[in-house]
């Protein structure tokens, strides 16, 4: 008696901890809790052009909150010389990171006085890429780039390399703001959030019901789009029906298996699925076209143009919406030399970027890359990455 | 066999002790960890310096705090793969206990510690009252504690931890890394418990012969459910550790972890089907493999080429072992 007594317990206790996060939450699942700051409703480009001006001048107030390499005696002399960087991505082997890594590379052909080697761990794994940036610090770099895992975990080690002398500017995924000088913002988080958004709408009306497939509820930029597009839909199309959320793993299999999971679950009701990255575009796409539901179901996500060409080209997706990562890597590493050179100092409202021109500064200590790209048929195959 | 070992020694029976030292398992572990680390010292200047060092002993330890429990469980024919959910459930709970229900930081961190034991002593239960294999039992909780650390957190992470609570895991004590000293402690205590106590040997008689080892009237069910709850308090602890030394809690801590774990015990020469095995070869593969890890990347070899660096090493160490134990058992 004693020890079913005991055992029924445990179950009690094991339910009792299942029961607890059951709480009402109002946003969508896998978005955080941060503050949103939902664009104005419209399809126009030119609207979102103004919101990016009101914005440069909204953030041109802020002061720069960037951290600062430690001076050595020798740090002047680094102007104009040649240069070691690393670049440390969340991850290696995806399209993605090959494609910034492509675009950090033709910068430091631009460049002349620049090289750069990508290396990073084959999961996107907080630790291991602790672990890596540890131990080029230990090795000796000019300066580290990096698409940070997580934004507070990444950060002592960046604070590490900031003391010995090491220039820190990040690309992609941001760590705290002090962890490191700059960071290349690709696209500002409401400006992805109203493009997926406004796609959906405009293909599948604005009572359209969804499903989202994403990377884990916990990563940083996916967690920042879902709040944003949970913030914009509410203002703009409030008749958008939110069904789930689906985690994903950036895992090709599993996003396939999401995909079918939503098709499944709620099959006429479903209208489309926001993939949040880019794993799952073309693998949830993939999922829409063997069920033949392309006319039913419309896939709008983040991807690379190359995975997306397929499913474009022959209708089944109409958006792709993206930044040029080629373009995010090429700009980090204009920023890094600037910063090594001392052409770039806190307090700068732009920097030229070479081929990209004047980039602004914004929220402090970052630079924006632009407004959002959306691949389309026309476009698409003009891209190879 | 015979002419390894040069005839100059005077005593013979000290002579035939060295050999045996070295070639027993956790002798040729070393020899080769000797020669990498060698090896990787030519390679490059910054590998084996003390700062590096120490800092690879911060990167391991939690690794190597697991990796005890695991050797107890592996001796005695069984495994834990829950080990790093239950490190992800106990940050979680440490961070939400603390930054959501209010509890003081040390009692967050007491309560994270005794809800990863207490996984672990769940997984004991079933595993002798209900009898399912630990295998299956501790692959259902590796999903079960992973969802519970991701429904608990509802995707937030605790962060903004006061300045002492780094000290264990970003902090040093007489210049070596805090937690390295916790390490340093656990692997001698439990090395001792292993090697020279009835606990070590009842684990050991537990994985050549559980049926032989219930009839000589040893109390099975209780040493299993006590190295389960031990697995899951270690890796509560690791857990901790990891979150003082990242400074923020996630739900997708220690993912995969289970593996690096095995990997080093395994490695280590602790059979997979029970009956041998002991700590001091348990720590030579967890540092092993950390400073391959570490002297590879030093040495410009990039992250993708590491692990397969790392595979190749860990299946010639086991071959070369192999070889040399059973050229012992046959002379």
């Amino acid at each position: 008696m004693k020890k079913t007594f005991a055992i029924t317990l445990i179950l009690a206790l094991v339910l009792a901890l299942f029961a607890l996060p059951i709480s009402a939450q109002d946003r969508w699942d896998g978005a955080d809790d941060l503050d949103v700051n939902p664009l104005a409703c419209g399809m126009g480009d030119e609207m979102m052009e103004d919101d990016g001006d009101d914005m440069e001048e909204e953030m041109e107030m802020m002061e720069y909150d960037g951290g600062m390499a430690a001076m050595g005696d020798d740090m002047d002399d680094m102007a104009g010389m040649d240069i070691v960087l690393v670049d440390v991505p969340k991850l290696v082997g995806i399209g993605y990171f090959a494609a910034t890594t492509l675009g950090q590379q033709q910068a430091a052909e631009e460049l002349g006085n620049v090289s750069v080697t990508t290396d990073a761990p084959t999961e996107a794994n907080i630790d291991d890429q602790i672990q890596v940036i540890d131990s080029y610090i230990t090795a000796g770099v000019d300066g580290i780039l990096f698409a940070a895992n997580d934004p507070v975990a990444i950060a002592p080690v960046l604070r590490k390399a900031l003391e010995s002398g090491i220039h820190v500017v990040g690309y992609d995924a941001n760590s705290e703001p002090d962890a490191r000088e700059w960071f290349v913002n690709q696209a500002e988080f409401n400006g992805i959030a109203k493009a997926l958004v406004d796609s959906l709408a405009d293909q599948m009306g604005a009572d359209a019901s969804f499903g989202i497939v994403t990377s884990t509820f916990t990563t940083p930029n996916q967690a920042r789009w879902i709040a944003e597009m949970w913030a914009y839909a509410g203002e703009c199309y409030p008749d958008l029906e939110w069904l789930e959320t689906l985690e994903a793993q950036e895992d090709a299999v599993l996003s396939f298996q999401q995909a079918q999971t939503l098709l499944n679950k709620y099959g006429e009701d479903l209208d489309g699925i926001f993939a949040m990255t880019s794993v799952a575009t073309p693998n949830s796409a993939d999922a829409v076209q063997q069920a033949g539901v392309c006319e039913d179901v419309a896939v709008v996500g983040l991807a690379t143009p190359n995975g997306m060409k397929p499913y474009v080209n022959d209708g089944c997706v109409r958006d792709v919406i993206l930044w040029n990562p080629v373009d995010l890597g090429y700009a980090a590493v204009y920023v890094m030399r600037a910063v090594v050179d001392g052409e770039f100092q806190p307090g700068d409202a732009s920097i030229s970027a070479g081929r990209l021109g004047e980039l602004v500064v914004v929220n402090g200590s970052e630079v924006l890359l632009g407004p959002p790209f959306v691949f389309t048929a026309d476009n698409i195959n003009d891209f190879d990455f | 066999m015979a002419t390894a070992e040069p005839p100059t020694a005077r005593n013979p029976s000290l002579s035939e002790k060295l050999r045996d030292l070295i070639f027993s398992q956790e002798g040729v572990l070393f020899i080769i960890m000797l020669i990498s680390v060698l090896f990787l010292a030519t390679r490059t200047d910054k590998f084996l310096t003390v700062d590096n060092l120490l800092q690879q002993g911060r990167f391991m330890t939690e690794v190597g705090l697991i990796a005890i429990p695991m050797t107890y469980i592996i001796i005695t024919g069984g495994i834990d793969l829950s080990v790093g959910s239950i490190l992800g459930l106990t940050a979680i709970v440490l961070g939400w206990t603390w930054q959501e229900l209010g509890f003081p930081l040390p009692l967050a961190i007491v309560t994270g510690i005794a809800s990863g034991t207490l996984a672990g002593f769940v997984n004991g239960l079933f595993i002798v009252r209900v009898g399912v294999p630990p295998l299956i039992m501790t692959l259902a909780t590796l999903a079960l504690y992973r969802g519970l650390a991701e429904g608990i957190s509802e995707a937030k992470s605790a962060r903004g931890y006061p300045e002492w609570f780094f000290q264990l895991g970003q902090g040093e004590f007489l210049s070596i890394p805090t937690q390295l000293w916790l390490l340093i402690i656990a692997v001698i205590v439990f090395g001792i418990v292993l090697a020279r106590t009835r606990l070590g040997r009842a684990l050991y008689s537990i994985g050549n012969n559980e049926t032989a080892a219930r009839f000589s009237g040893l109390t099975v069910n209780r040493y299993l459910l006590f190295i389960y709850s031990f697995s899951g308090f270690m890796s509560a602890v690791a857990g901790y550790i990891f979150v003082s030394r990242v400074s923020t809690t996630r739900s997708d801590m220690g993912t995969g972890m289970e593996l690096d774990v095995i990997a080093a015990v395994v490695l280590g020469g602790t059979s997979i089907f029970g009956g041998t095995g002991s700590i001091p070869g348990t720590i030579i593969g967890v540092v092993l493999i950390q400073l391959l890890k570490n002297g590879l990347a030093l040495s410009g070899v990039t992250s993708d080429a590491t692990i397969v660096v790392i595979g190749t090493v860990l299946i010639f160490a086991i071959l070369v072992n192999n070889f040399i134990q059973h050229r012992r058992g046959e002379s």
